[in-house]
């Protein structure tokens, strides 16, 4: 029966060979052809072959083959494939068997040529793919970063330009500059053009690869992922005999799922654990944790390092190419990377310094919905396709709170408000935003996505929870480069009614403030007198005599002291002084009649019983209304007064130039 | 003549079958082949006045496909540790494989070789980690098998070491 079975194995391929000590071997059948490729010079009939010199693998081999010999009771020796190259250079793939046959040591050497083909095909596809996904996921986060650069950093001026030169079109200006204006206006819209171009390229790129990276867990858990970026930095941190240690105040039993993705969060993770390694000395320790903050959850890292950067302030830290003095880091982007994929999910990001010594970096980020829920958006909102023409809708005077970062966003899109009417509460950042929302009652609150301290969606979030079991909704819009259809859906989850793109145009604001509840309640519950003047410029003239010119110095007049009376009933509003308030209204409201203009006569007569009344809070309102209609009367003046009378085509009567009073020259 | 045996260990696709056969053969290839089992390579080295036979371990970079297996160790004098760096997680990888060493063999001289220098702008290591690991007491070495850079002086750092 053994011989059947050796001659099985050799006509199967196997090289069978006794061993007889020393590392020496005794063909018991017939070689393969392979065998005399690789140590033909070895083999001869009256000598053992040395395999064991010949082959260091075989040598290694055979302290195991040694150990199944003396004890065969055990499992199946066999080695994995190797490779021996045959003096002609080609390469011959091998495994060895040690067997018992007839109670002799066997060594069974086999070339399973086709099977490790066919086995080195399927390894090298499935290490290609997964340096394929390690570059992908390399060339994410570089793409993100300049994703968020485009966006951010190219936007921001952009929405400046636009606000300035919407405010300088609306200037008396001179028809030249007006033209200079236009070209600025056409560059400043080829560039927003382009850079939406290059967004819209980035975005389909970048979800391509993200679909086709997705592990599929789009609310993963907090604590789970620190666990696992612990076990994936475990033996660096041992390495340099630093303590990786888990938080003891941290809940295990809990479920900690946020609005995230995993493969990031973890990168997010390493690159803070990275960074407190780097600053950790031998022999101290960083501890990792999680913390409960209701709708959101907090991760942070500790480390025992020397504290934060003398250099920087927190904020910065986390800034693009930011690096402290003394830092080791490299390009400085791992935490910006931090940063902007934190702010992309709706949290936010930070670090102090501890009490004793070291620091903590900390993000915290949504909880995910299912959890504690979040509440939808009465209004559908929709994103705003920036650049589109639209007629202006006509304003009604709003509350608005404003919070943006950027001063001179601030500073202008505020002018424009105001001038517009609406009442305007500013913030410079998130904190400030939510202190103001908390102390005053909006309208509408405007908030830009990413401020430092506390990032819009935060400021929605929790403006949101405030509104629960009150029966209100504030209209809340998010200012954002970030538009894509998922950042949009972001926004809203957060609670935004309606995002706005950036850049935006003071076209594409308005039309938001008038698509708010309180624009439309406003509209329904006061239908506002036509912005018009009752009487036309012959009219006018005729009011006073028909004279011309002493219409169009009455009208210079009017231009120029009404700035002043508005001055005058802001200063007597703030200063709860009822009479002068009265007594302000009452006299512009004589100045307006003059021009027949009947919504700023009924709303300077409202303002002055308002002050008989001594209602200041309502009278702001009505001053903001009235504001509105001057405006829209100075408009209508400067163009009267800047050209000759105008005769309308739909009533020739009115073509007939009034009567002169006999004996009066022309001048 | 003196025998050294000599063990690659490091992540699949760091570069240990380019820097032996660059070493061995001055040969390099820019096309990944990814390396199923071991293979092993002879090199004689002058070391001063004393000839070495240098036996190299190839052994195929550990990964959710193909364990290591520890006998392989067996008898090696040392070896090179290598990452690829550009790769971080190879570095993570290759300080996994020392401490498993350490337990399976004791402290046999090793060096730790960073490989892929020519693409230095890539790297996602920086000159801060090197330094710790230097401060460790690790002999770290940058290599390229592309342009060979760095590798005959860690083979010959490692073989002095091991000859002590």
């Amino acid at each position: 029966m053994p011989d059947v079975l050796e001659n099985a194995l050799t006509e199967m391929g196997f090289a069978l060979l006794d061993y007889r000590g020393n590392g020496e071997f005794l063909p018991i059948a017939k070689l393969p052809a392979w065998f005399s490729e690789l140590w033909a010079g070895a083999v001869n009939s009256s000598h053992p072959i040395p395999l064991s010199q010949i082959s260091p693998f075989v040598e290694n081999f055979l302290l195991d083959a040694e150990g199944f010999w003396k004890s065969p009771g055990g499992a199946v020796c066999q080695s994995e494939t190797w490779i021996e190259k045959a003096p002609s250079g080609r390469e011959i793939p091998l495994q060895a068997r040690a067997l018992l046959l007839n109670e002799k040591r066997i060594l069974a050497l086999f070339s399973p040529d086709s099977q490790f083909r066919e086995q080195v095909k399927v390894l090298q596809t499935a290490r290609d793919a997964s340096l394929d996904h390690e570059r992908l996921a390399r060339e994410i986060q570089k793409k993100e970063i300049l994703l968020h650069c485009i966006v951010h950093d190219l936007s921001q001026p952009l929405s400046v330009m636009h606000v300035a030169m919407d405010s300088l079109s609306e200037e008396s200006i001179s028809e030249r500059s007006r033209q200079f204006l236009t070209l600025g206006k056409h560059a400043g819209n080829q560039q927003e053009t382009m850079i939406r171009q290059i967004l819209q390229t980035f975005s389909a790129d970048l979800q391509a690869t993200l679909e086709a990276g997705a592990e599929g867990n789009s609310s993963p858990d907090l604590l789970e992922c620190a666990r696992k970026a612990m076990t994936l930095l475990g033996p660096t941190f041992e390495t340099k005999g630093v303590r990786l240690a888990a938080s003891s105040n941290v809940d295990l039993e809990s479920k900690w799922p946020v609005v995230a993705e995993e493969s990031r969060l973890l990168r997010i993770y390493s690159n803070l654990l990275e960074n407190a390694l780097r600053y950790t000395p031998a022999g101290r320790r960083v501890t990792i944790g999680v913390e409960d903050e209701g709708e959101f959850l907090k991760a942070f890292v500790d480390d025992q390092g020397p504290g934060l950067p003398s250099d920087l302030r927190p904020e910065q830290i986390f800034g693009l190419f930011m690096k402290g003095k003394q830092s080791g880091g490299k390009a400085g982007l791992g935490l910006y990377f931090c940063r902007i994929t934190v702010e992309r999910w709706g949290g936010s990001i930070g670090c102090v310094a501890l009490p004793e010594r070291g620091s903590r970096f900390w993000f915290r980020l949504p909880r995910a919905s299912g959890h504690l829920g979040t509440i939808p958006p009465r209004a559908e909102a929709t994103s705003s396709a920036v650049g589109t023409k639209r007629n202006l809708p006509a304003a009604r005077p709003l509350r608005i709170l404003f919070a943006d970062d950027h001063e001179d966003i601030r500073t202008l899109t505020t002018h424009q408000l105001k001038r517009r009417g609406h009442h305007v509460v500013i913030a410079n950042d998130g904190k400030q935003a939510l202190k103001a929302f908390r102390s005053a009652a909006f309208d509408v609150v405007l908030l830009d996505q990413e401020m430092p301290g506390m990032t819009g969606d935060e400021v929605a979030r929790a403006i949101r929870i405030a509104e629960q079991g009150k029966r209100t909704h504030t209209f809340l819009v998010a200012s954002t480069g970030n538009t894509t259809s998922e950042d949009v859906r972001c926004l809203k989850s957060a609670g935004f009614d309606h995002v706005l793109g950036k850049p935006f145009r003071l076209e594409d604001l308005n039309l938001v403030l008038s698509s708010s509840p309180a624009a439309q309640r406003v509209s329904k519950e006061s239908p506002a007198p036509a912005t018009r003047l009752t009487t036309d410029f012959a009219e006018l003239t005729a009011r006073v005599g028909g004279d011309e010119k002493l219409l169009k110095r009455m009208i210079r007049m009017f231009l120029k002291d009404t700035p002043k009376r508005l001055a005058g009933i802001a200063a007597a509003i703030r200063r709860n002084d009822p009479e002068s308030l009265a007594s302000l209204a009452h006299a512009l409201k004589g100045a307006v009649s003059i021009f027949g203009a009947e919504a700023a006569r009924k709303r300077s007569q409202d303002l002055q019983e308002l002050g008989r009344n001594s209602e200041f809070s309502a009278a702001s309102q009505a001053l903001a209304s009235l504001k509105e209609e001057i405006a829209k009367l100075q408009a209508n003046l400067r163009g009267y007064a800047n050209q000759t009378p105008a005769r309308p085509k739909s009533n020739p009567s009115m073509r007939q130039r009034p009567p002169r009073k006999r004996g009066k020259r022309r001048r | 003549m003196l025998q050294k045996k000599i063990c690659m260990l490091g992540s699949f696709a760091v570069g240990k079958t380019s820097l032996v056969r660059r070493f061995v053969e001055s040969i390099y290839s820019d096309v990944y082949q990814t390396t199923v089992g071991v293979k092993i390579d002879k090199k004689n080295v002058k070391l001063g006045d004393k000839e070495v036979s240098l036996v190299l371990w190839d052994i195929y970079g550990e990964d959710d496909y193909q364990k290591m297996r520890w006998t392989y160790l067996r008898g090696a004098s040392g070896y090179l540790l290598v990452a690829d760096g550009t790769r971080k997680a190879t570095l993570e990888k290759a300080f996994t494989l020392e401490q498993k060493v350490r337990e399976v063999v004791g402290a046999i001289p090793f060096v730790f070789v960073i490989n892929k220098s020519d693409l230095i702008r890539d790297w996602e290591l920086d000159s801060a980690i090197e330094s710790q690991m230097a401060v460790q007491g690790w002999n770290i070495l940058r290599s390229s098998a592309k342009t060979g850079e760095g590798v005959e002086e860690s083979f010959s750092l490692l073989a002095q070491k091991m000859l002590g």
